[in-house]
């Protein structure tokens, strides 16, 4: 005996008219739209909306909207590399620092007021960074997205 | 189905991980003619759709190295754009929610059938732009879910990937977003004949 209507989980509706539903509750939800008329509206409904939305054609822009070049090999490579200098600069100036401070250079001064501030903003620079890089990779929504 | 990967995205991805610059254009091509789609069909605005299909290609493509090339592209490139979108939303620079009927191609009955009557035609196109203005009164949950399943045309479980909830609550949802569609309609009175689709394979 078939179902009534209160009984029915209409849900199953829409899961019949996409055909993912297991075989039983397809035959289930058959057996019940032969005795419901409300239903079996319902589903014809449901059925005339889905084939008008699939029928559907949206104006698209052509290519050239979105050619943007993803970064290549070169561009990441350069990328790195210039992160990598002004790594090796800011080391660079640091051990030079540490060397004048050492030996007590008479110029020790004014190069380390240069030698400080320019590494005061390299460090400020990185550590904005490093704080961008870490709130996005807590918070990141795309994360999700990989494998 | 929806689930197994195109032999076409499959035979793209291979060839542009070896390095084919062919292959590379013919994917942005592709992935940013489907992206803007959904943007389009999420935010209801031609503009943000594009920025939005732009910066879906790049994060593709950024992250192409680490995708499994046995799965379809289709949930993974949505949930970029699904998830450009709430971005958006939540700075607030989305503008919702244009009316999608404005974008809408008049549809070619001719190349469908070639007996079909130019005044059915009419009818039908103006049936669909009233049918995307019902989809853009719904609330963003429920067009999300529509426009994935039934315009790209994605498997329940493709869908549950893209937004994130459990397969058995896509069943759920989208008969509520259906429900609700079929409401707004016959609030104004409308009602849709049969159609015959004129859409290639699904995606």
């Amino acid at each position: 005996m078939s179902e009534t209507p209160h009984q029915f989980d209409e849900t199953l509706l829409s899961g019949y008219l996409d055909g993912e539903l297991t075989q039983g509750d397809a035959q289930r939800v058959r057996l019940h739209l032969e005795e419901c008329p409300d239903c079996r509206n319902a589903t014809d409904e449901l059925h005339k909306l889905r084939e008008a939305t699939m029928n559907s054609e949206f104006r698209v822009p052509d290519d050239t909207q979105w050619d943007e070049t993803p970064r290549g090999a070169v561009s990441r490579f350069l990328h790195t590399f210039g992160w990598l200098i002004a790594g090796l600069w800011v080391v660079g100036i640091g051990a030079y620092l540490v060397w004048q401070i050492a030996t007590g250079s008479e110029s020790l001064q004014f190069e380390g007021m240069l030698g400080f501030g320019v590494l005061l903003a390299v460090g400020l620079i990185i550590l904005s960074a490093l704080i961008d890089r870490l709130k996005v990779r807590k918070n990141d929504p795309y994360r999700k997205v990989l494998k | 189905m929806s689930n197994e990967v195109p032999a076409s995205d499959r035979a793209l991805l291979v060839s542009v991980r070896a390095g084919d610059k062919t292959a590379r254009e013919a994917l942005a091509s592709r992935i940013g003619r489907s992206s803007y789609i959904l943007a389009l069909q999420l935010t209801g605005g031609s503009e943000t759709a594009r920025d939005i299909a732009q910066d879906s290609v790049l994060r593709f493509f950024q992250h192409l190295d680490r995708f499994d090339a046995d799965r379809p592209i289709n949930p993974w490139l949505y949930q970029i754009v699904r998830n450009r979108v709430r971005d958006l939303g939540r700075r607030n620079r989305l503008r919702r929610h244009e009316s999608l009927d404005e974008w809408l191609e008049q549809g070619r009955p001719e190349a469908i059938d070639p007996l079909a009557d130019p005044a059915a035609a009419a009818e039908r196109n103006d049936l669909r732009r009233r049918l995307w203005q019902a989809i853009s009164a719904l609330t963003d949950g429920h067009r999300e879910i529509i426009v994935l399943r039934d315009y790209h045309n994605l498997s329940y479980r493709g869908i549950a990937e893209v937004l994130s909830i459990p397969q058995g609550t896509v069943m759920s949802r989208l008969h509520a977003a259906r429900t609700n569609l079929r409401e707004i309609i016959e609030a104004e009175g409308e009602t849709f004949p049969h159609q015959p689709t004129n859409r290639g394979p699904k995606r």
